[in-house]
Formats: C-alpha cells, structure tokens, sequence
C-alpha cells in the first residue's frame, strides 16, 4: 500500500516536471480565432502536415475573432497562440492592447474574401431585402424610436406579410461584427440625421445604429452555424445569417436572399457587390517565427492555398482579387509587420 | 373488511404495472437512442470507392501523384471526375503503390474513396444531375463499398471522406488514465482517512458538507478552475490531455470519496473489531480486512464517476481542448481532442458527410463506456464478497 502511494506520487510528480519543461519550448504551432475562417484554416493545417512529414500538427482553435484576438495579444510566448483567424479586420483599440502586453510586430495577411449572407428555405417565398429593411427590421431602435414592427410588411409596406424571424450570429462573432458593420449601420446612416450625429454624439449614434433588437425577432443562434441552417431549412418563415461557405454548401436547402437586388452569388461577393462581402484575415506574431518551428511554411501554404485553383475555394472562401492576393504574398514572404495607423 | 382488501390489492397491482411501465420506458428510449445511432451510424465506418484506371511512374513524388491521380479521373469520368474523387484519394494510391512497388509505372485499377458530395449523392440527395451521375456510376459497376479502416486508425481531418477517430479515442484514453491515476488514490485514501481516522467534530462536518457539495458543482467551473489554475498559474500547456485528466480528475474525487465512504460505512463492524481483536493495529485492519470488503463499492462509484468524466464536454472547452488537430496525440502533454468535443466539433462542420461521421464517433464513444463499465462490473465481481 505504501509502496503503491509512494509509487503514485512519483509518476504525478515526474509528469508535472516533465510538463512544466514542455511548456516553455512548444513543437506545434497554435491558431485560434474566427470560426468563419476555422474549416479554412483547418484545411491549411491539414495540408502543411501533409507535406512536411514529420512536423507537428498545428492546434486550430475555433474560439471566435474577439475572443481570439484577446487570446493573440496575451503576450509572447509559449502560453500564447500564434496566429489568429480573423473575420474583420483588426481593432485599433485591440491593437493598443496587444501593444500593452508586449505583441508589437503584428503582420496582416488577407486570406480572401467571405460574405455574410442571408438566405431562408428552398419552399420560402422569396423575400427581396435592402440594407434600410434590414436595419428597420433587426435594430432595437431604429433611428431613434422603438421598434413595434412584427412582420416584413411593418417595415416596408411592399414586402410580403411574414413575421419578423432571423437566426443569426452572436455578440462574441465577426460575423456579428460584419452584420452591424456592412448592413446596419449602413442601413442607419441612408438617414441624413443619423449620419449628422455620427459627427456630435458618437455613442449615440452606436447605440441607435447598431444595437439589435432583444424581444425575440432577433434569435442569436451560438457559433453554431450548421444550427442555424437547420433551423431555417424547417421553417420558410424564417431567415438566416451566416458565413456564405453555408449557404453554398446547402444549396439544396436554402437560397440567398437578394440584398438590394444583389444575390449573395461567388460574383457579387468576389466584386464586393454584395453589400454583406468582407474580407477574411490571419495576424501573425513576428516574435514567434523564429522560435515556433513550421510558422513560416505554415504561412506559405496559405500563399498556395488561396488561389483560385486551389482548395480553400472548393471549401466555399471566395478568392480575393489578384492584386490583393499578390500583395499579400509579398507580405506573407517577407513578414512586414502592419502599420497601426491604418487601423479604425 | 372484504372491500378494503380489494381496494388494498387493487393498490398494489397499480403500483406493480407503473414499477413496469417505467422499467419499459426507459428500456424504450435507451432502444430508440441505439437504434438511431446505429442507423444512421454505420455508413460511418464503411466507405465508397469508385474505380480509377491510372498509371504514375515509380518515381512520382507527393505532389506530382496527387495531379498524375485528379489527371486521370478527369480522364476516366470526364471534367467532373474531380468532384467524384476524395482530395485524399492520391493517399491511398500511394499507400497502394507502397504495399506492392510492382504497381508502379504500369496501368493499373485502384478503387479510391468517393468525395463526400458523391457519397451523399449515392445516397440519393444532394443536386439532381449528381445524384443521376451516381447511380449511372453504380450501375456500372464503378463503386464498391469498403470498410473504412481509416476511421478507426486516422485523426481529424476536414474531408468527411477521410476523418479518423483514433486521434479523439486515444486523446480520451490518455485523459482518463491522467484522472483515474490522479482522482482514485486521492479519492479513496481521502474516504479511509475521514471514515476510519479522522477525529468527529465541527472540522469534520465542514469537511464532509463541502465535498458533498463539490459532487453536485456544474462541471462548468471545475473548467474555469482549470483555466485559472493549471494553465495561468501553474502554466502547463493548452489543448493537453493531462490538463484535461486534471481537471476532470478534480470534478469526479467527490464522487469517489462519497462512494467511498458508503462503501466502507457498510462493511459490518464485526470485521474490524474481529481483526482489532487477534492484535491488528488500526492501519492493518482497515488495509488487510475493510478495504478489500469496501473495494467493489468503491470501484461501482469510481465507475459512475469516470463514465460521467469520459463524457464531459463543457470543462474540456475552457482549456482548449476543442481544436482541431490532425495527428494523434504521443503522449499525455502533446495537444489533443476528445472523444465528446470531436462529436461537437463534427456536429458543427460545413460539409454534409460529417453527419454521418458525427453518429460512427458517438458508436464508438459508447463502445469505450460500454468496455469500461464491462470492465468494471468485472472487478467488482471478482472481489465481491458475501455475508
């Protein structure tokens, strides 16, 4: 019994030892982030193992952009992720705290293109949107009054008499991000007065443009995309939001709902016709290339990977124009930190 | 008096058919349960594969075999050929040409998985002019259906076609080796010492009332105190299953130390004081005659406490063991997933063939508690022992 105790004590003990060693030199390489840009990533993942035999299997974490980028700008070190997925674009006020902590050399990389789009059941109607429908319908106070509307037709009086029903993404997702950013606010500011007070009340002016409505007609749906198809593929009442790459999978479900007469098609989205395209990012820390084995080839895959032959497009990303992809070739290549003054 | 023993018999019928009807209902649902699982499940571990005619030279190198193999799709079954094959196809041509070198630079036929759209189309859903392209390749005697015996051997992967469950499998193992190592000499040692040695008081009842207590903590937060104790402050590494056994480890010790102290409860006292009694002292009567008495309790209470660990998913999520990893794990401190999170994480993928895959991995998931209980219920056996 002693012996058996003692034994115990020793294995915990060589293990903690053994483990607090590993810490500080990490083989693999660590990604967290949007999981918008997650199966992209994983697929990159996938293939750098694939070629370099023998390296570790880098960890891809689907944690969200916010949470992610929270998770990036801990610091340097073995403790902290390498890369971060992103479905926006970096914060300035996220930056400033990377900086805090000690992440100084951040390099941007844009991977391609995403749209956020909105679609309902193959048996719905067929419902025509714009962004000013949009924002009437899903904020909480739609230029500064309390929204009463229940079906499509309160809102705009040539839309069909169907309640007000969206599925779509929560607070902690860039999808969320892209929802208020592309559509609502620009839905808000088609009225003179609360573009005039985006100049003298700016948190006003956040509040009425981008606060969605919480009594039911707005149902977050978790980071659960495939919920969400699920959901509106039962019922040809509702709709949903989410990341195009569901859409085109399910195609045999769902259809996109034309935003402004745009259809979320591969074309619209790629020329940023769409109103709900926006880019997808990974965030690199420069501190970490040298010390964390593979990053750099990890990167390059990425450079292989997005091209318009190559396999992210199958996956459902929409390629990024050829000047954009080769700028970020060049930057994927030499790890040119990001200049913070570009960001909002 | 003849009509109260009516209404007294009448009573206790009632009372032996509801007894039955909820043995029935539960046997239902746990039937309804495995038999959905089952259906919808085993396409998981069988695959489709679709014949390719090729001919790579000996000398082709990982990449050149990958285009020599979507080349000669597109010629075998025109510009689709590519949709029909797995990106993973030119894999098992390799492997195929590494298990008989005298393949190479001649034409051969190898049968190569299916793309998970044509599996799906196979099945008869999916876009119309697919599902017509796959029952023409059918009747023409293309497909051939195999056991997947990549399912059982490979780890996460982004193709439904080519997903493995040994990485989550053995990341599970791994995690509960590191809980029960750590959580059932602590947990039984934890109920002897209160049960047997500890002095009664106001220490002792706080001390009982807390555990009792942590037994019933949402496993939730044994997750963040995971987060902020083995990996912010004892800084050990993310995604690893040690930390996961660790934190499970310390959700499943109230379990044991509660089961435990039953268990010994319930040894008859004329044991100890029989071995007091030939000149024992304290310590060899609990270790040479109540522990062994106590042993299968203690073990049925291990068992609860493991099976509901082997199923956690919520505290695993706080120390990022949700994650997507390609290779299995090595050892207990390299990066892994879990058998519960890999059935989340595949509910929530993009592509139409992880549904399948998401069912195979709850079989298999069931097939490991079901080994473990069988397991369990065998030690017990053995070292039961009748009054």
């Amino acid at each position: 019994m002693k012996k058996a105790a003692f034994s115990i004590g020793c294995l915990i003990a060589a293990s903690l030892a053994g483990e607090s060693m590993a810490a500080t030199a990490r083989k693999e390489i660590r990604v967290v982030g949007s999981s918008t840009v997650y199966p992209f990533s994983a697929a990159v993942a996938e293939r750098y193992v694939g070629k370099n035999a023998g390296a570790a299997s880098p960890v891809v974490e689907s944690t969200g952009t916010g949470a992610g980028i929270k998770l990036f700008c801990a610091g340097v070190g073995a403790a902290h992720p390498d890369i971060v997925n992103a479905s926006r674009r970096l914060k300035a006020s996220e930056y400033a705290d990377c900086a805090k902590n000690g992440v100084k050399d951040v390099v941007e990389i844009q991977i391609g293109i995403d749209g956020i789009a909105f679609a309902e059941a193959v048996a719905a109607p067929g419902i025509a949107l714009s962004i000013v429908d949009i924002y009437k319908a899903l904020a909480a106070t739609p230029f500064d009054k309390a929204n009463t509307a229940k079906s499509w037709k309160d809102v705009n009086p040539a839309l069909p008499d169907m309640p007000i029903l969206v599925y779509g993404p929560p607070t902690t997702s860039g999808t969320r991000d892209a929802l208020t950013e592309l559509i609502l606010e620009k839905g808000c500011d088609s009225d003179p007065a609360m573009k005039a007070l985006k100049d003298t009340d700016k948190d006003k002016h956040k509040a009425v443009c981008t606060k969605i409505r919480t009594d039911g007609a707005y149902v977050e749906a978790g980071e659960q995309d495939n919920l969400i198809v699920q959901k509106i593929a039962t019922n040809p009442k509702a709709i949903g939001v989410f990341g195009y790459g569901f859409l085109e999978e399910n195609t045999d479900k769902l259809k996109g709902v034309s935003i402004g007469g745009v259809a979320p098609i591969y074309d619209s989205i790629a020329s940023f016709t769409y109103p709900g395209a926006r880019p997808l990012y990974i965030y690199v820390k420069a501190a970490h290339l040298k010390a964390i084995k593979g990053l750099t080839e990890y990167v390059a895959e990425w450079t292989t990977a997005w091209s318009p032959t190559g396999y992210l497009k199958r996956r459902g990303m929409v390629v990024a124009p050829d000047d954009v992809r080769a700028a970020n070739a060049t930057i994927a290549t030499s790890m040119t930190p990001l200049d913070p003054a570009t960001l909002k | 008096m003849r009509q109260r023993l009516v209404r007294r018999y009448a009573a206790e019928r009632r009372f032996r058919r509801s007894g039955l009807a909820a043995v029935v209902l539960s046997i239902g649902v746990l039937a309804f349960l495995l038999m959905s699982m089952a259906a919808s499940g085993w396409r998981g571990f069988v695959e489709q594969r679709i014949a390719l005619p090729l001919d790579v030279a000996a000398s082709a190198s990982a990449g050149e075999m990958e285009d020599a193999v979507a080349m000669a799709a597109e010629a075998a079954y025109g510009a689709d050929g590519l949709d029909y094959i797995s990106e993973s196809a030119w894999k098992t041509v390799r492997d195929a040409f590494r298990a008989d070198s005298s393949l190479a630079g001649t034409s051969v036929v190898i049968p190569v998985p299916v793309s998970s759209t044509l599996s799906t189309a196979l099945r008869g859903s999916g876009p119309e002019t697919l599902v017509a392209a796959a029952q023409r390749l059918d009747a023409e005697g293309k497909i051939s259906t195999h056991l997947n015996t990549h399912f059982l051997t490979g780890a996460d992967g982004t193709d439904p076609s080519a997903v493995g469950i040994w990485g989550a499998f053995k990341g599970s193992l791994f995690t509960m080796l590191v809980t029960i190592v750590l959580a059932f000499p602590i947990g039984v040692l934890a109920a002897i010492y209160l049960e047997e040695f500890a002095p009664r008081g106001r220490w002792t009842d706080l001390i009982e009332v807390s555990i009792n207590n942590l037994a019933a903590v949402p496993s939730i937060i044994f997750g963040l105190l995971g987060l902020s104790i083995f990996l912010n402050t004892m800084g050990l590494p993310r995604s690893a299953p040690l930390v996961g056994g660790m934190t499970l480890a310390l959700m499943t010790l109230p379990v044991i130390v509660i089961a435990g102290r039953s268990a010994i409860k319930a040894v008859p006292p004329s044991i100890r004081d029989a071995a007091l009694g030939v000149g024992a002292s304290p310590v060899q009567a609990v270790a040479h005659h109540v522990l062994p008495a106590a042993l299968p309790g203690i073990m049925t209470g291990s068992i609860i406490g493991m099976a509901r660990a082997l199923g956690e998913t919520a505290p695993l999520l706080m120390i990022g063991m949700r994650a997507f990893i390609t290779t299995p794990p090595d050892g207990i401190s390299s990066p892994s997933s879990v058998l519960p999170v890999q059935i989340f994480l595949w509910s929530d993928e993009i592509s139409r063939g992880f549904v399948e895959k998401t069912s195979a991995a709850i079989i298999v998931l069931l097939a490991f508690l079901l080994a473990m209980n069988a397991g369990a219920v065998y030690l017990r056996n053995r070292f039961e022992i009748r009054w």
